[in-house]
């Protein structure tokens, strides 16, 4: 009754989705924008009307002004500097749009691209000299700041009686300063343009990850031949544009030249990014961070000025709300990983029946024997982590490594080895394709194909993204194995899509069903899921009536079938069940059944833990990861068994003297070459009674030797 | 002192070894022999002993608040309060004496007003861990608007008779020498000494130039970087008592104004990096001097104020280009974070 | 409505008095109502006027609000301060969200002559009285009350050339900020004389930004070069306590001539005149100019004229303060006072 309990709550209660959430970069923006809720919240109580549309219109104008700002100061931080002359810039440019406007006279649609032109010049001259010449950037900055402003007082000296006399009436002009479409004014819809792009820019395109990478590490970036000086220049000419986008609207809303126009503006924009979460030093910032700073600070000063709160209050609050907001803000960010750590292992409710029999006279299929104990041994301490292993028509015999090749051995003796193809991540699963590609899912990468002229190209690495989960689950982070449909479609699974390759025992502890299987369509370039919450999905392979796959679940203990095609299309069934080992990779033999690897063996002591997710939780948040339980590997064998589930016959190798571990086995021309994902070698099993001429893609795709 | 690019620290103590080197400070210095020559040769009354006096004492304030500023900028800090240390504290004192209490008692408050203010900035810096920037640009407002609303009746806070013992440390001379200046020159051999002969001087160095390792190495960090603030703000504080002496009045609302920037440019134009570790006394001392030539030759020109700002900010651009073409930093040599 | 009242009600009185005097001397010793100040308080009850000053916390916006205050608020009239602290920007956001609210008169004290000029204009098409004070805005509303900063600058150079007289004719002049109206319409007070005395040469003619520091700078400077200077003309005495004191560090108070301006405030103007840092101090006292906001406020809330239907200003009346006057009562004002009046 209780564990039945247990059952139901972790099959409904999500617990996997908390970490999931905090392990998304935006909740780094979590605090912020919990102050802003709050600010607003308290203010929105305190005045009637505050956060009406004609309240929210009036804060808007200024917002995006300061807003526009604070993007260019966000972007510069971004990129590991600082821009303080944005406050002299800002009146340059006002001073300039208003010059154009009221003594020259120019009409709107020159005055606007010649602002934003002198805005992006000014910011340029911080550009060149920042990241051509290398000036520091907070020192530089801080002298253009006394420049232009220098040039400012001067300039509106001799002309702000003439811009004081004008008063024009434009009416384009005057919609850019108080217009506005279907209520919304006109600034916002341009600033949420901006923002729009902006967020595109620095998650999505090229140049915003060179500007992250910069900030991140200059010289690392360097390093990797990103353009290091120009990209800086050129945050710094966006920095200026920005500023006089700002600066325009200012301009148009208010028509000034007074003499504090600007001042202090910087210490302003500087708060709001800070406050926002955009950290100095660079490499880390958004735009949503940039928005939450600007608001925050904006609301707080216009709502205590309504509040007619004295100035000293006023900046007693600012200064109150802004200390403690970034004291909580800094202690968030800095133990964000670690409570992700503790609570992004997340194990569920998994119940297994007892386990079947071994021993050696207990009479079951799997009863223990020694059959594997004279295999010969192929490249012994040459060869890393073979996971799996392939063989073509000419006897070449292909493998994984850990260091991310496929090594080939030449027949007979497969003495001879050399390095196929190198891809980069550890290979997991082969097949030849009709053409004799070779089709390999990579863990970590995706799948990948090496053609027979040995090119290494990717076939996939993202699937759709599924609506319901939190993890973005497009990118392919453990594809495991595969097989070929008649069609051309490859099949395969994804063991799991909350862990990383070597996080695979983890995955093991949750149980969950986190892994899936996957349809790739050569012929389209289409990926789609198409099974979803498989308990780590392992060995693929094309059943005889080429209409499903098998499938192997390694923490379900099953081998179950999928009808990707004809009548039964859709179904799923459950072929192997209550296995004693954790199945891993599924091949076909050479008489019509298939053989099928146990990576390791099920004890009990993991099958009562996987009864009890308190428990397991409780280990993955007090123990380090070292002392956990895990699943075992450290012994396993070879099974064969038919479609109907009737298990043939067992191998072992009692004692692991020369395969401690088998993740996958391939029968070839009379022999079984077995793997293991912890070897150093490959087996070849002499088969009593196989076809000597089975090669199983020549037979797979008729080519008769 | 040397130049930050130098590679590891030995350096400090060799000051006159490497005089020639080309290094920021002493290309500034270099600008203000060649501009102090220049003034002296064809600038009429430049070069007279009464105007090298005003000189000196119209930057006396600037280069105390300097010195303040370098304590923690070595320790790899900034202290953008420094403004508001230097306004509320001594503001505070005269408000007081004004109020008719007496005189120590006022300077008692504003001690501890202070001490507790920089003992609050060191908190959030070494133990809440703000960065230093936004701490101290918070604390600075809140500080500010502290004095607005409870500390001061309007916020230029006149002198009155009761504080008359304290205008020697503003205003006349002695043995000729114009007060401010000999503040400024007493300030400038108590930093100097603190950092060179007191074993935190030395640690605060080694902050600046490593923080982890320094912490690694056994030094107190944290209770070190809180000094580093509690120092600044006394510092300021006094400051603050010589501008309030020598003008008879506190006008608090300079902290609305930009001498903060001044401040930095003075520590950072000298050749103390923003980086920390480098630099000292002597750098603070040569960019005062600069600003202050610069300054007093202008005025004597009849520069207009904005013109002044132009042709220093100008001026100073040319002193960091030299810097960059001299000693060149690059991809590899650039610290991260170094802004 | 309102016309028809005007009308009627003289008229209904009218018939009262005649009714009043044809009944019994025993009837006739009752009081009388008197017929408009009803009406009159019925128009301010409840009204909100909104001050938005450049910054609270100094003598000047201090006393204007403690003055209007003193003066409205018994009608039921709420003063509401918005306090933008020195900064233009927050300054025109209070402007801006005092739109959307409505208050019956905003008195603005503008930072410079354009910022709020737009506001203003839609604030006065939406009803608003606008009320501006000592610095105005380009925009011109219904009312402007405060001092004429050309009058000051001549006043000020008027009395320095005439302590010149005899002396080198050297003045000097510290502006306020360049960029600033009130600095540079006081300039032009100070050009205008100038014009007509060519004998006078300015040595030096610097803004030193509002700031007592600099101004000092600026003095020493100048004194170091010209000893023999006879006067100088100062725009704000905040600013000009720098002033004073590089005078009197040089040893020349009594012989430099130094002519400032200000609020009149006891501390900043009177004492700083008999203590001899300023010879004369022109004082546009704030009382007067918040008796005289209080006034218009009053008037044009109970006419109920349209607001901008009229514009007009209202000059204050300079107060010269020198050592001969300083002492005298009346001269300059005290904040603590105005603050706590009953």
């Amino acid at each position: 009754m209780n564990e039945r309990l247990v059952s139901l709550r972790y099959r409904y209660w999500p617990d996997h989705l908390v970490g999931e959430i905090l392990s998304k970069r935006w909740t780094e923006t979590a605090i912020p924008a919990i102050v802003l809720v709050i600010v607003a919240a308290a203010f929105s109580e305190a005045i009637p009307g505050f956060l009406s549309a004609a309240g929210l219109a009036d804060t808007a104008r200024q917002a995006c002004e300061i807003g526009f700002c604070v993007f260019g100061m966000s972007l510069v931080i971004i990129v590991g500097g600082i821009d303080l002359s944005i406050g002299s810039i800002f009146a340059l440019t006002d001073f300039c749009a208003l010059f154009c406007l009221d003594v020259l006279g120019w009409p709107v649609w020159a005055v606007i691209p010649a602002t934003l032109l002198a805005g992006a010049l000014l910011g340029a001259v911080n550009g060149i000299l920042i990241g051509y010449f290398r000036l520091r950037a907070f020192i530089t900055t801080l002298i253009t700041l006394i420049v232009y402003r220098a040039a400012y007082d001067l300039l509106i000296f001799g002309h702000s009686n003439q811009i004081a006399a004008a008063f024009p009436d434009i009416p384009i002009w005057n919609f850019i300063g108080g217009g506005t479409i279907f209520g919304v004014p006109s600034i916002v819809l341009v600033y949420a343009a901006i923002a729009i792009f902006g967020h595109v820019f620095l998650t999505r395109l090229r140049p915003g990850w060179h500007v992250v990478a910069i900030g991140g590490s200059r010289r690392s970036a360097f390093n990797s031949g990103i353009p290091v000086r120009r990209t800086i220049a050129q945050c710094y000419v966006a920095s200026g544009f920005l500023t006089a986008l700002g600066a325009l609207f200012f301009a148009a809303r208010l028509g000034t030249v007074g003499g504090d126009i600007g001042v202090g503006l910087e210490v302003t924009v500087l708060t709001a990014a800070i406050l926002g979460g955009i950290s100095l030093g660079g490499g880390k910032g958004s735009v949503a961070k940039a928005l939450i700073g600007t608001l925050i600070v904006l609301l707080i000063t216009n709502g205590l000025t309504t509040l007619s709160a004295p100035g000293g209050v006023n900046r007693m609050v600012l200064a109150s709300i802004l200390l403690i907001a970034a004291m909580i803000d800094i202690r968030w960010v800095k133990n964000r990983n670690r409570i992700i750590s503790k609570v992004y292992v997340s194990p569920t409710y998994h119940a297994m029946p007892p386990i079947p029999a071994t021993d050696p006279d207990s009479g079951t299929p799997f009863a223990l024997n020694d059959r594997l104990r004279d295999v010969t041994e192929i490249g012994v301490g040459r060869i890393e982590a073979p996971e799996d292993i392939i063989l073509d028509g000419d006897d070449n015999l292909y493998a994984g490594s850990r260091h991310g090749d496929i090594i080939r051995f030449f027949p007979p003796d497969y003495e001879r080895m050399e390095v196929y193809a190198h891809i980069g991540g550890q290979p997991l699963g082969m097949a030849f394709d009709r053409n004799r590609s070779l089709y390999v899912c990579v863990g970590g990468m995706g799948l990948y194909r090496i053609t027979r002229n040995r090119k290494v190209e990717k076939a996939t690495d993202e699937t759709n993204r599924s609506l319901r989960s939190v993890n973005d689950d497009s990118r392919l982070r453990l594809a495991d194995d595969l097989d070929i449909a008649d069609d051309g479609r490859i099949f395969f699974s994804e063991a799991t899509v909350r862990y990383e390759m070597h996080e695979w025992p983890v995955d093991g502890l949750e149980a969950r069903g986190n892994g899936r299987i996957i349809c790739y369509d050569p012929n389209t370039e289409t990926t789609r899921t198409v099974l979803r919450n498989l308990k780590f999905p392992n060995g693929v392979c094309i059943t005889s009536d080429r209409q499903s796959i098998l499938f192997a679940e390694t923490w379900g203990c099953t081998v179950k079938r999928y009808w990707f095609a004809g009548p039964k299309i859709g179904r799923v069934e459950t072929v192997l069940d209550n296995l004693p080992g954790y199945p891993d990779n599924i091949n076909l033999a050479s008489d019509g059944n298939y053989w099928l690897a146990l990576v390791g063996m099920r004890c009990p002591a993991l099958d009562l833990a996987w009864r009890m997710p308190g428990f397991r939780r409780r280990m993955a948040k007090r123990l380090p990861v070292d002392e956990w339980l895990f699943p075992n590997i450290n012994t396993g064998c070879v099974v064969k068994f038919d479609e109907q589930g009737r298990i043939l016959e067992s191998l072992w190798d009692l004692g692991g003297v020369n395969h401690p571990m088998i993740t996958s086995m391939r029968e070839h021309r009379g022999h079984l070459y077995l793997g293991g994902i912890l070897n150093n070698r490959i087996g070849r099993y002499r088969l009593a009674h196989a076809d000597p001429d089975f090669v199983h893609y020549d037979r797979r795709w008729g080519i008769t030797a | 002192m040397r130049d930050r690019n130098d590679g590891p620290s030995y350096g400090r103590r060799v000051t006159a070894a490497v005089w020639f080197r080309p290094s920021q400070q002493n290309i500034v210095f270099a600008l203000f022999a060649v501009l102090f020559v220049l003034f002296s040769l064809f600038l009429h009354g430049f070069l007279t002993t009464d105007n090298m006096l005003t000189l000196l004492q119209n930057v006396a304030v600037l280069g105390i608040l300097g010195l303040g500023m370098a304590v923690v900028v070595i320790g790899r800090g900034i202290d953008i309060s420094l403004v508001a240390s230097l306004a509320v504290p001594p503001g505070l004192v005269l408000q007081m004496v004004q109020n008719g209490h007496s005189l120590p008692y006022a300077l008692l408050t504003a001690f501890a007003l202070s001490l507790a203010f920089g003992l609050v900035n060191g908190w959030l810096i070494a133990y809440a861990e703000v960065p230093s920037l936004f701490a101290t640009l918070a604390t600075g407002l809140f500080l500010a608007g502290l004095g607005q609303v409870a500390l001061f009746k309007l916020d230029v806070v006149q002198w009155s008779p009761g504080m008359n013992a304290l205008t020697v440390i503003g205003q006349g001379t002695i043995a000729g020498l114009p007060v401010p200046i000999l503040m400024f020159g007493l300030t400038a051999i108590a930093v100097m000494l603190f950092l060179r002969l007191t074993r935190i001087g030395t640690y605060i160095y080694a902050i600046g130039d490593n923080p982890n390792a320094a912490r690694i190495t056994g030094i107190p960090t944290r209770p070190a970087i809180v000094l580093q603030y509690v120092l600044a703000a006394l510092v300021g504080a006094f400051a603050g008592l010589v501008l309030a002496a020598s003008v008879n009045s506190m006008p608090t609302r300079i902290y609305n104004s930009t001498l903060i920037y001044d401040v930095i440019l003075v520590v950072v134009l000298g050749g103390i990096g923003l980086s920390g570790g480098r630099g000292g006394v002597l750098n603070v001392v040569i960019g005062t001097l600069l600003i202050g030539t610069m300054l007093n030759a202008m005025t004597i020109m009849d520069v207009s104020y904005s013109g002044q700002n132009l042709i220093k900010g100008l001026v100073l651009l040319v002193a960091i280009l030299a810097d960059s073409f001299v000693n060149p930093r690059n991809e590899e040599t650039a610290q991260q974070g170094d802004i | 409505m309102a016309g028809l009242m005007r009308w009627t009600i003289p008229v209904f009185a009218g018939f009262g008095m005649l009714a009043l005097m044809a009944a019994t001397p025993a009837r006739a010793q009752q009081g009388l109502d008197e017929p408009f100040q009803a009406q009159f308080n019925k128009a301010l009850e409840g009204k909100v006027v909104a001050y938005v000053p450049v910054a609270m916390n100094f003598d000047l916006t201090e006393g204007w609000y403690a003055g209007v205050k003193h003066e409205l608020a018994p009608y039921g009239v709420k003063v509401e301060v918005r306090d933008p602290n020195w900064s233009t920007n927050a300054g025109a956001q209070a402007v801006t969200t005092l739109l959307s609210e409505k208050p019956a008169v905003i008195i603005v004290h503008n930072p410079d002559v354009q910022t709020y000029a737009k506001l203003l204009q839609r604030a006065e098409k939406e009803g608003i009285y606008i009320i501006q004070i000592n610095m105005g805005s380009a925009y011109r509303s219904t009312v402007f009350v405060g001092a004429n900063w050309t009058e000051i600058g001549e006043r000020d150079t008027t009395a320095v050339v005439d302590a010149c007289k005899g002396k080198s004719n050297k003045i000097a002049i510290i502006q306020g900020a360049l960029s600033a109206a009130a600095s540079a319409y006081t300039l032009k007070g100070v050009e205008n004389v100038l014009a007509k005395h060519p004998e006078i040469q300015v040595v030096s003619s610097q803004a030193a930004d509002w700031d007592a520091a600099k101004a000092k700078a600026i003095t020493q400077t100048v004194l170091k070069q010209h000893p023999d200077i006879c006067g100088i003309v100062g725009f704000w005495d905040g600013m000009d306590i720098g002033t004073a004191a590089a005078v009197k560090e040089g040893g020349l108070t009594g012989k430099v001539f130094v002519a400032t301006s200000g609020g009149g405030e006891t501390r900043g103007a009177c004492d700083q005149v008999k203590a001899g840092a300023f010879d004369l101090d022109v004082s546009y006292d704030v009382p007067t100019q918040a008796a005289d906001m209080a006034a218009m406020i009053k008037w044009l809330l109970a006419s109920g004229m349209k607001a901008g239907e009229t514009k007009s200003s209202i000059y204050t009346t300079l107060i010269p303060i020198t050592k001969a006057n300083a002492d005298a009562p009346g001269t300059c004002w005290s904040l603590a006072a105005m603050q706590n009046k009953p």
